[in-house]
């Protein structure tokens, strides 16, 4: 919660369990050795100091740097979102403010359009919770809603464009 | 760690926690008719990180009661329990669980718990509070929590995390009953007993 992780190693897998209204921000570099994951809380900054990836202003562009610096490069990356629920419908929306999932998830996908990488897949609104799953050696991104089964949300094996790259 | 809250006050939390949880089990037992016990409760100012491991396994399917407080203080208050256990409690009740009688059965039990605590908070600190409808969601335990810290913690990297939990013999049923005040709103409490609030 608040907290992002970058790695480098095939064998790792990076989690974010239980996002309601939170966004889990998946970075994968079509190289399929670098990603990134942030749980991002809420839209935008609004205090002096903060968890690195609370706001999804700050967190967007602190997880690119973050797995620029392992060695990824920009044009490589795709993201992959989940989460944005609204876990509160009607009158008791305004317990975790009113739309923020939906918030949250229009906040990622500014930053990320201002940095130009592209949104190509997304498990997002609703109202249910979902924990995702990145995995590092195969890019591979998986969901999994409350009450549900993991299912595949993103692989770079099924876009074009990366077989024709794989060659 | 990063925390604005001193021991003593954390103290002074948990005292106002112990206090609340106490009433709340009285409150409970008479409802059900059967003991209710309630474990020392925790006050706990946590990273937001670690704040949701302190509370539980994240991806963890339970059955929760959200009741906000307003007035002048701040609040939510969170009951957190397993499926089994709401069934339990459900039957206990002579309701169907999970449907909407079972539901509202549970809602009640919030709104039991949660007015007692919040009564026995206004008549210590002499603040007007005002609990309002309760809400029952069955969802992963870290989008219940994660999604009320969102708004609670907004404007810190910490959550005041007030926690305790009562068991139900009869109905061999854990409940977990958390308070997660707004800063504002703990810090009111804390001005009402005595402190200056966070720096």
């Amino acid at each position: 919660m608040g907290e992002l992780a970058v790695s480098a190693t095939p064998e790792d897998e990076l989690v974010s369990m239980g996002l309601g209204s939170c966004v889990g921000v998946a970075l994968v570099d079509h190289d399929r050795t670098f990603a990134g994951l942030a749980h991002v809380m809420l839209p935008s900054a609004n205090a002096a100091y903060s968890a690195p990836a609370k706001f999804a202003d700050r967190a967007v562009p602190t997880l690119l740097a973050c797995v620029e610096r392992l060695g990824a490069q920009r044009e490589r990356m795709v993201a992959v979102l989940a989460g944005g629920a609204q876990m509160f419908t009607g009158a008791k929306a305004g317990v975790a403010g009113l739309d923020l999932g939906a918030r949250n998830e229009a906040a990622v996908r500014s930053a990320l359009a201002e940095l130009g990488i592209p949104v190509r897949a997304a498990a997002t609104g609703g109202d249910r919770g979902r924990t995702v799953r990145v995995r590092v050696g195969e890019a591979r991104v998986s969901v999994k809603e409350a009450g549900g089964v993991e299912v595949p949300l993103w692989h770079p094996h099924v876009h074009a464009d990366d077989l024709v790259e794989a060659q | 760690m990063i925390t604005r809250y001193d021991e003593q006050q954390l103290d002074a939390l948990c005292e106002l926690a112990s206090i609340g949880s106490g009433t709340a089990a009285t409150a409970l037992a008479q409802m059900l008719g059967c003991p209710v016990e309630l474990a020392v409760p925790r006050a706990l100012a946590l990273p937001l990180a670690d704040a949701l491991d302190a509370v539980g396994e994240p991806d963890a399917m339970v059955a929760s009661v959200v009741l906000p407080v307003g007035g002048d203080a701040e609040m939510v208050v969170l009951l957190l329990f397993s499926y089994r256990c709401a069934e339990s409690l459900c039957e206990l009740l002579g309701v169907e669980p999970r449907s909407e009688l079972g539901d509202s059965a549970l809602g009640e039990i919030g709104n039991v718990l949660g007015a007692s605590a919040v009564g026995a908070f206004a008549q210590m600190t002499g603040l007007a509070l005002e609990p309002q409808p309760p809400h029952v969601l069955y969802d992963m335990l870290g989008a219940v929590v994660a999604s009320l810290l969102s708004a609670t913690a907004a404007e810190l990297d910490f959550a005041l995390v007030l926690d305790a939990s009562l068991r139900v013999e009869t109905a061999e049923c854990g409940l977990s009953f958390l308070l997660l005040p707004t800063v504002g709103g703990a810090d009111e409490l804390l001005g009402r007993l005595g402190f200056e609030g966070g720096e």
